[in-house]
């Protein structure tokens, strides 16, 4: 079985963003990068299939990006990837969605991969349209935003997350293509025996111009910080109304309440 | 010349980052409390490959290099001192003479369950008459046989409590002073072997500090260690490399300090604003930080060379002194930064000040180093 999972390497985002000196996009400058949340639930899932798989399957790992994007690919070497693809694109932050997209499936058609994991999205653009155009692109079976994962004969079974905290559970027959969310595993921690692995494991290079990229679709046109408001939400009302919400609120935006 | 890490370095510094920041950064403050590193945590470590990171992996080690230890041991020293000196004392004060001195049957035989962390690594070394004078070591050894039989005591043993696996210095005849010296592994829970305490310290209080007293501890003859009278040599080697450990450690404490320093600045408001804002605090800042950076030059300077097999026991002295010294003069700051604040625990800034104090002193007093400086310089 041959699997795939696609990583972006994206800046802490504690970062203090300033805009570039075209103004569409954030300046690098002294930023420090890691790998994209999403994406290392990916990683670890495709790890964890691998590893029950055992022998005789292949886990390749895709980033697309300037030469910084190998330490993000080294990482999910050393958390269990076979090999990696390093599409050199110094100007990947200047396509579109759907570009990136069309780079990926040019590298994966002719590579048969059975099973293709992304992160749910990045957390620097958030488009959350990678994945799901590189299924369409492929014309693969999809689910998105995926908190539960297994494997059987064929068929992935994935627990969805659906809005307000509801669940759904879909059947897909590989070939196909998840995208994971939060809450899906515990990404495990690359440990310094793996560390040393990962550098001896190939890591192949693609000049992004031989991959045949589409026509970009939709240009950042400007970037800037919001304006200042007031910080936080302020809940009113009595202590049993209050804690409702409180509750409300975790069980919607955290994992704490799953 | 370049500055910066390799993406390889790099990697393994943000995997080890992440790891501290959940499992230990969280507990420290316990750890100080309770006089105790958790089992688990150490289990974790093991597992995680901090008690092998530079020692080959034919002997269990993760195979990478002394740049990769000093970055391990100044990560985990940023949350919390005792496990960054565990680390330090393991490695470079056990793991590191048995792979440089030992034989290959000694490697295969002691290396593994070091390399996992199963075992815990010391270095008995100290006596309660010899420390920084090593030759005027008191414990004595004789040959019975196939056996060697220790007798004598040892104190300031750091991991000395889990009375794992030790290098331990003894003296055929103290009349020849350094030149009686020879050194042994021991298995800590062999009989003849007796803790006579674990010390109660004003730092680093999660890490063990522990007085020994052996009593016919009987060692066969091959757990020798290097050469028989050639003690002194491993000794000297071996404290070389670990100052390049300590020197991580009081990096990484002071660039704990450092950070909370930095971050409290930004917050605390007097006279309508940020301390940050005053002169005073901006210069201690600056000064703090260019001690910090100082001290990782010559600490990653110091790996490096000891990487590429170079000389470079100038720079281990060097980067032990500095850093140590910009680790007490850093959290003391810290504190002051933080006003009343950095006096109560909860702030943590004081822990890493109790911390820091030791790295002046152990592996080499800082005026030890002078003299290892000086010397260098004049001869």
């Amino acid at each position: 079985m041959k699997l795939l999972v696609c990583i972006k390497q994206v800046p802490d985002l504690e970062s203090r963003f300033k805009p570039d000196a075209a103004g569409v996009w954030y300046n690098e400058t002294d930023l420090a990068f890691r790998m994209n949340e999403y994406d290392e639930y990916a990683v670890e899932q495709a790890v964890q299939l691998r590893e029950k798989l055992g022998e005789g399957t292949e886990l390749t790992v895709l980033s697309i990006g300037p030469d910084r994007v190998v330490e993000a690919i080294k990482k999910a070497l050393a958390m269990g990837c076979d090999n990696a693809v390093h599409v050199q694109d110094t100007a990947v932050s200047a396509k579109d969605p759907w570009q990136i997209a069309s780079i990926i499936a040019a590298y994966a058609r002719d590579k048969g991969f059975d099973l293709i994991f992304t992160g749910m999205q990045s957390q620097d653009r958030g488009s959350a349209q990678v994945g799901v155009t590189v299924a369409e692109q492929l014309g693969l079976a999809c689910t998105t935003t995926i908190v539960g994962f297994d494997y059987a004969d064929g068929t992935v079974t994935a627990k969805r997350e659906l809005e307000g905290g509801i669940k759904g559970v879909v059947k897909l027959k590989t070939p196909a293509l998840v995208t994971c969310q939060l809450g899906l595993n515990v990404p495990r921690y690359p440990t310094l025996p793996n560390i040393m692995k990962a550098k001896r494991k190939e890591i192949t290079l693609i000049p992004v111009a031989e991959l045949p990229t589409a026509e970009l679709l939709a240009t950042t046109t400007s970037f800037h910080p919001p304006a200042k408001k007031g910080g936080g939400i302020v809940l009113e009302g009595d202590v049993g109304e209050l804690v409702d919400k409180v509750i409300a609120i975790l069980k919607d935006k955290t994992a704490v309440l799953r | 010349m370049n500055f910066e890490l390799s993406q390889d370095h790099k990697v393994l510094q943000s995997a080890v980052r992440d790891f501290v920041e959940k499992e230990i950064k969280p507990i420290a403050m316990k750890i100080d409390e309770e006089h105790m590193i958790p089992d688990a945590l150490v289990t974790k470590m093991g597992e995680m490959g901090f008690l092998g990171s530079y020692l080959p992996e034919e002997y269990g080690g993760a195979g990478l290099d002394m740049l990769s230890y000093a970055i391990v041991v100044e990560e985990v020293s940023k949350a919390c001192g005792s496990s960054g000196v565990l680390i330090s004392a393991h490695t470079s004060l056990c793991s590191g003479p048995i792979y440089t001195f030992g034989t290959e049957a000694q490697k295969k035989k002691w290396l593994p369950a070091l390399n996992t962390g199963e075992t815990i690594g010391c270095f008995l070394l100290t006596e309660p008459d010899a420390g920084s004078d090593a030759g005027g070591t008191a414990t004595t050894y004789t040959r019975e046989g196939d056996e060697f039989v220790i007798n004598g005591s040892k104190t300031f043993i750091t991991n000395g409590g889990y009375l794992g696996t030790g290098v331990l210095l003894a003296s055929y005849d103290r009349s020849l002073k350094h030149k009686g010296i020879s050194a042994f592994i021991v298995d800590l829970k062999s009989p003849g072997v007796t803790i006579l305490k674990n010390e109660n310290k004003m730092g680093i209080r999660g890490s063990y500090t522990t007085a020994f007293a052996f009593d016919n501890l009987r060692v066969p003859v091959e757990n020798l260690l290097g050469q028989e009278g050639k003690g002194f040599n491993v000794a000297m080697d071996t404290l070389n490399g670990g100052r390049i450990g300590i020197a991580s450690q009081a990096l990484g404490i002071a660039e704990g300090a450092f950070e909370r320093a930095l971050a409290y600045s930004k917050e605390r408001k007097q006279f309508g604003q940020a301390i940050s804002e005053f002169q005073a605090i901006q210069f201690k800042l600056a000064d703090m930080y260019t001690s910090i950076e100082t001290s990782k030059l010559l600490t990653y300077r110091a790996a490096c060379l000891k990487d590429a097999k170079k000389n470079y026991t100038m720079e281990s002295a060097m980067c032990k002194m500095h850093a140590s010294e910009t680790a007490t003069y850093v959290t003391k700051e810290a504190i002051q930064i933080h006003g009343g604040y950095g006096f109560i625990v909860d702030y943590e800034v004081e822990r890493m000040y109790r911390d820091a104090k030791i790295t002046e002193i152990y592996e080499g007093t800082n005026e030890v180093q002078r003299v290892v400086i000086s010397k260098l310089l004049l001869s």
